[in-house]
């Protein structure tokens, strides 16, 4: 069976990819329902009961309104929870060691990850974007803006997760960057509002919220419009997304915390 | 001539301020069965790790097979079979999955891996348990999957740190038997233990390292020459 070494093992990159998807799968209550749950929540709570008394926002119903921010939401949520936790897992029972012992690359295990917890990302947006489109009757215009920005979005945080995967000491210090930085930005950052709801000051306070872009971006893909222009967002959401993915390839590069 | 399976030309690793390996040079003959013994924290485990990469060495070199394992990496890590000590599976995989897709870290795929998997659960008496979790196995039926695992990709070169620890006499005589089979059939073994009956009985030459340092490597024959025990020389020469 020996066979020659490949310069680049894609075996190897399919088989984590894999490995991530079933891993998803076994932890189904855990990872896929709870998010499609929520937003069911979110959209007859905030959209349908409450949302009623609200006229139209972007030129849209306000649960229409909320389904791209929810969609962003949860794409966050899950790409970050999914490459966070399944690296930590994978150094604490080290079981990551099964993949530092093979002949692969800093490149395919960190792609291996990022690209696993990319799936999960679009099976969770794909239900989301069901309910939308069954609840409340609203489907994306721009697909390719849609598919863009999720892509993108879902590779930035995923590649965060990785990288606090890879810090944390014990399971609490993955949930530090959640509660502290990213529910508070992603709640701020347009999912239940539209910025041109806001004061002139707190519209400035959004241009400094990394989230806003991506939720921004987003929503265009459904609506049609957006606060900002989408250059300016997409290129925002493109520079976070290549300085996180390159700092968690330098981090598995040098074994930070894996090799001694 | 062959290239020796592992070659480690003076071997520093440090941690900080503390040396765990202090100018170790080895040569491990290809189907050798080599024994490397010595006390807890005398450098055994982080020799392993620099040689299968885990470790990241300070000075020295390390080739596999001819493969310089920090030049050439994939080709010298693809001819190791690491079995460690600890029990480090993936808890998301079947015990037939944590086979394949073991294999499918080393680039391999397809009904060959599968037809592999197959024969070594057979062998080792997994094949019952294919389906099921890894939970479930008592600690030598671990033993045996840990072993498996390491032989999926079809290594030249497997090491096993020490791999009857914890298992009960029965066992251990069996696992013995598998791996005087193993090294039948071609295979280099490289073997740590605290069991020295077991290196005395398996290995055809043995390193012993203390603080460190290598402080013999010879046949286990020279070593236990005119009826000395191997515990007896083995304490002489780790005594502090």
């Amino acid at each position: 069976m020996i066979q020659e070494v490949p310069s680049f093992n894609r075996v190897a990159l399919w088989t984590l990819i894999k490995r991530e998807m079933i891993r998803s799968l076994k932890i189904i209550n855990q990872v896929i329902w709870p998010p499609v749950i929520s937003t069911l929540l979110y959209v007859f709570v905030f959209g349908l009961a409450l949302g009623s008394r609200i006229q139209t926002v972007q030129g849209v119903t306000y649960a229409q309104f909320l389904i791209p921010g929810l969609i962003m939401l949860q794409t966050i949520d899950s790409s970050y929870g999914e490459c966070s936790s399944s690296v930590f897992q994978g150094r604490f029972m080290n079981s990551i060691q099964e993949m530092l012992i093979a002949p692969m690359s800093a490149f395919e295990i960190v792609f291996g990850y990022v690209l696993g917890s990319l799936a999960r990302a679009i099976l969770i947006a794909a239900l989301i974007t069901v309910l939308g489109a069954v609840l409340v009757h609203t489907w994306p215009q721009n697909w390719l803006l849609y598919f863009g920005v999720l892509c993108m979005v879902s590779i930035l945080f995923s590649s965060l997760g990785l990288i606090f995967g890879l810090m944390a000491e014990k399971f609490d210090h993955l949930a530090v960057l959640t509660t502290f930085v990213i529910t508070p930005l992603t709640f701020v950052g347009g999912v239940f509002t539209s910025a041109a709801m806001l004061p002139q000051v707190l519209q400035r306070l959004e241009l400094v919220n990394p989230i806003f872009y991506t939720i921004d971006a987003f929503r265009r893909s459904y609506t049609g419009e957006s606060f900002l222009p989408p250059w300016l967002s997409l290129s925002v959401i493109a520079l976070l997304m290549v300085v996180a993915l390159g700092i968690a390839l330098r981090m598995m590069a040098i074994g930070y915390k894996l090799r001694t | 001539m062959s290239a020796p399976a592992i070659e480690i030309d003076h071997l520093v690793k440090r941690y900080g301020d503390f040396t765990a390996v202090e100018d170790v040079s080895l040569r491990v003959a290809q189907g050798e069965f080599f024994g490397f013994l010595g006390p807890n924290g005398a450098g055994k485990t982080t020799t392993i790790n620099a040689i299968v990469g885990l470790a990241q060495p300070n000075s020295g070199a390390i080739r596999v097979f001819g493969y310089d394992n920090h030049v050439e990496w994939r080709e010298a890590r693809r001819l190791i079979g690491l079995a460690p000590q600890e029990y480090n599976f993936d808890r998301y995989l079947s015990i037939r999955d944590v086979l394949i897709f073991q294999a499918g870290y080393f680039g391999l795929r397809g009904p060959k891996v599968k037809e592999r998997a197959d024969m070594l659960l057979e062998r080792f008496g997994l094949a019952s348990k294919a389906k099921g979790e890894y939970t479930r196995l008592s600690g030598g039926m671990k033993r045996r999957l840990t072993l498996a695992r390491a032989l999926i990709h079809e290594p030249k070169l497997v090491i096993l740190d020490e791999p009857t620890a914890g298992v009960d006499v029965e066992l251990r005589l069996e696992l013995w038997q598998l791996l005087r089979d193993l090294n039948g059939d071609g295979l280099t073994i490289f073997l740590t233990t605290h069991y020295l009956e077991e290196a005395e009985e398996l290995c055809k030459t043995i390193a012993i390292i203390r603080e460190g340092r290598i402080v013999t490597q010879q046949s286990t024959e020279s070593l236990i020459a005119d009826g000395a025990r191997l515990q007896d020389v083995f304490l002489e020469l780790t005594r502090a």
